[in-house]
């Protein structure tokens, strides 16, 4: 059955080795290629003086590739799960296969396991093999970026979690649905929305955060804002060490509660009126409005009684945990995965029947 | 000797729709067996809960002692082709053969290499090329190359034009007379399988109507012309009459002689005597129906 | 050799048919003791036939004592048909000629005739099982 799983999935497979290996190439030669300008333009630009000058010169090379690699690994989960995982056993189930496969001296139970494990094991290694190239790629340039939270998903062992879910997905759904193409449809729709599901309401309560207090004085943001009319209120956004993944960040009372928009906007009006009154409005882009006299000292002002009466309480999950973060998402979709082959299997030796 | 099918008060639904209904029959081993009914009578949903592709709804059914499906050993003594003989199409004609190798144990790759020969199939081409008949063909070498104590075959010969029928049943015959396997085809026509059955099942709306020896069941069936009457002797039964005017014709079942000089007695052919059982069926469903059943087949 | 041929129309069952084209071939002359009948697997090849079914006509010929299996060499004909005097088949048929000619000058239409031959033979084939 090893053999035969194998023969079906062949051409499939061997397309996609050789799609692999022409961008292996490509990713060698220009990776390389890479390095040296990372060594000519960043690793001494210390020495130099000009290392903004230097890092931009680099980030700007290869900008085509960033971007097709980036999205290449973002979907190639999806599309092994649409054109492995979907086919996989609704195209048997559709063209009427099934009953010459079934009716081999093999059992239902050790076809489905042999098929999901043959080609399931080939897609975890295709999207492990690509991972690989493109996370060595950009190894140079992730070495300037300090935050790799925002990249999370395109790097490392993460995305080989999410080609598991989607084949077994895949191949779930098929065996379900029983036509392909719906299949392949639902595939795409349930693995984004279960991506999106796990990136906005899972992974923010994986680990408990942590917290930093800032002054307001330290904040890179302050400000005042007021829409559609409402009175306006002072804003602060402060920024957490360099590399973290930022949840949020908020303005707090010195009694320690989030500060109300009535709070904020009670504050302007007590103490920064100059503020809270602006001239009105009457400049464009081509008439900027001159700044009142005296509104900067009225705003310095303002900003040094809010350091008294607020504090920006950022959240926040510290650089270091990255990897932990990168276990805990292929985790969660090994998980995933091992749960719709679970149904797929059952599915096909109890109800298909 | 232990029946080739054997089926006790077996139902069959999808969703709310019966395929089958309680039905009990005995198919014996040993012959080639002719399944015949019309569209619908649940030919396909019978070999299927023989094959094991589906389970009974409820009842039992045996199939050379054993339940279907149960793990390979059972699977090993059943051959059966699909209806519409399925192939995988991208696949070459002879990675069907390899792929029989990997998956049957008692595969018999001599036979199957040899029959592909003969059928002047080339090997390296894909199985989505083949035309009807030799798809067919095909789908009958892998059933058969498989060694199956028992051949079960849904309507093979329906989508074959009739030199491509009269050699697909040729290869069958030869298989049986070769290695002595026991078959149930089915079909509904049985003009297609007349000259090869030896035993038939006539399956209607789900039940069996008639189940006998062939030769058994042409024997003991006559076409009778003659003055009407009302009463006939002791041992014949009407399977079919028509009137007109003083004239009838009955179809009658009787393994008796006929003596009665009064009536015309014609040989009738199986196709007759099929469709007799089949109008005879259709009439008293139409008698007793039950509203709201479906059939499927 | 006989080769052998189906009439799926007939209503005659396939084993009766064979059996049938060996009885007239022996009467006819065209096969006699000594020569063999095909194998089933070569009548099976030529009518897509069930072999069972050749099996049975055989067996049917050997009980007659028309033809014997001699294993691994096939079935030979080892017996024979009366064949009936050419020509009393001769004076009958001027007979029947006769009849018939008689028939048609009183009117009868060829299917009455052919009602009445059938019924004759059948009454007079009964009345000999019945007695």
């Amino acid at each position: 059955m090893t053999r035969f799983a194998w023969l079906q999935s062949r051409t499939q497979t061997l397309a996609f080795f050789a799609a692999l290996a022409a961008l292996a190439v490509a990713a060698a030669v220009t990776g390389v290629h890479l390095s040296h300008l990372y060594n000519d333009l960043v690793r001494h630009c210390e020495v130099r003086g000009n290392c903004q000058l230097g890092i931009s010169a680099f980030t700007n090379h290869y900008n085509f590739l960033q971007g097709a690699f980036m999205l290449l690994l973002r979907l190639a989960p999806a599309l092994i799960g649409i054109f492995w995982g979907g086919p996989l056993i609704a195209r048997e189930l559709e063209a009427g296969s099934y009953r010459l496969a079934w009716t081999q001296t093999v059992s239902r139970r050790r076809w489905v396991i042999t098929k999901l494990a043959i080609v399931g094991g080939t897609a975890v290694v295709a999207a492990g093999l690509l991972t690989l190239t493109v996370t060595w790629w950009y190894r140079s340039l992730d070495s300037i970026d300090p935050n790799m939270y925002g990249v999370i998903d395109a790097r490392d062992v993460a995305p080989i979690g999410y080609t598991f879910f989607a084949f077994m997905l895949g191949a779930l759904l098929g065996a379900v649905i029983k036509r392909t193409l719906p299949a392949m449809a639902a595939t795409l729709g349930v693995f984004v929305f279960v991506r999106i599901a796990v990136q906005q309401w899972v992974r923010p309560h994986l680990l408990s955060p942590l917290h930093k207090t800032m002054s307001i004085l330290s904040v890179k943001d302050f400000g005042f804002i007021s829409s559609n009319g409402a009175p306006v209120e002072l804003t602060a956004r402060g920024s957490s060490p360099p590399g973290p993944w930022e949840l949020s960040s908020q303005l707090v009372t010195s009694s320690g509660h989030v500060a109300t928009g009535a709070e904020r906007a009670a504050f302007v009006q007590h103490y920064c009126p100059a503020v809270a009154a602006p001239p009105p409005f009457r400049g464009g882009p081509s008439h900027p409005v001159a700044a009142p006299p005296g509104i900067r000292e009225a705003f310095d002002t303002c900003q040094q009684q809010a350091a008294k009466t607020f504090h920006v309480l950022v959240t926040y999950q510290p650089a270091s945990r990255y990897w932990t973060f990168q276990w805990l998402e292929l985790g969660i979709f090994l998980a995933l995965g091992l749960v719709a082959a679970g149904l797929c299997f059952w599915w096909v030796t109890q109800r298909i029947r | 000797m232990t029946a080739a099918i054997e089926t006790v008060e077996v139902s069959k639904g999808y969703g709310r729709r019966l395929a089958l209904t309680d039905t009990t029959m005995t198919i014996p081993a040993g012959r080639v067996v002719g399944l015949v009914g019309p569209n619908g009578a649940g030919k396909t949903t019978l070999l299927h809960l023989a094959v094991g592709l589906l389970r009974p709804t409820s009842g039992t059914i045996s199939v050379l002692g054993d339940t279907p499906g149960a793990g390979p050993e059972t699977l090993a003594r059943v051959g059966f082709l699909a209806q519409d003989s399925p192939v995988y199409p991208r696949l070459r004609v002879g990675d069907h053969l390899r792929a029989g190798t990997w998956l049957n144990p008692h595969w018999d790759g001599e036979f199957a290499t040899r029959r592909v020969g003969e059928l002047g199939l080339d090997t390296r081409q894909r199985a989505g090329t083949l035309s009807g008949g030799q798809r067919a063909q095909l789908a009958l070498t892998m059933a058969v190359a498989k060694r199956p104590e028992l051949l079960l075959l849904d309507e093979p010969v329906a989508s074959l034009d009739p030199l491509a029928r009269r050699e697909f049943l040729q290869t069958l015959m030869e298989v049986v007379a070769g290695h002595g396997v026991s078959v149930v085809l089915s079909s509904h026509l049985i003009a297609d399988l007349e000259r090869v059955c030896d035993y038939l099942v006539v399956l209607i709306a789900g039940r069996v109507a008639l189940s006998g020896d062939v030769d058994d069941i042409r024997a003991s069936h006559h076409l009778l012309t003659g003055p009407q009457r009302d009463s006939l002797p002791a041992g014949q039964t009407i399977i079919e009459a028509s009137h007109v005017g003083r004239q009838s014709t009955l179809l009658i079942r009787t393994t008796d002689p006929i003596f009665d000089p009064a009536w015309t007695v014609t040989p009738v052919t199986l196709d007759d005597i099929v469709l007799a059982y089949m109008k005879q069926a259709r009439d008293a469903g139409v008698a007793d129906a039950t509203p709201g059943l479906a059939v499927a087949s | 050799m006989i080769e052998f041929h189906l009439d799926p129309t007939s209503g005659v069952a396939t084993y009766l048919q064979l059996v049938q084209q060996v009885q007239q071939s022996l009467r006819l002359g065209l096969l006699a003791p000594g020569d063999r009948l095909p194998t089933a697997q070569q009548v099976v090849a030529s009518l897509a036939i069930n072999p069972n079914t050749v099996l049975k006509a055989y067996r049917d010929l050997e009980r007659e004592g028309l033809v014997r299996a001699r294993p691994g060499l096939g079935t030979f004909i080892v017996g024979q048909l009366p064949r009936t005097d050419p020509q009393a088949q001769g004076r009958f048929r001027r007979s029947m000629t006769e009849w018939l000619r008689k028939a048609r000058a009183a009117g009868l239409t060829a299917d009455e005739i052919e009602a009445i031959y059938r019924t004759s033979l059948r009454d007079s084939f009964a009345e000999e099982d019945i007695a």
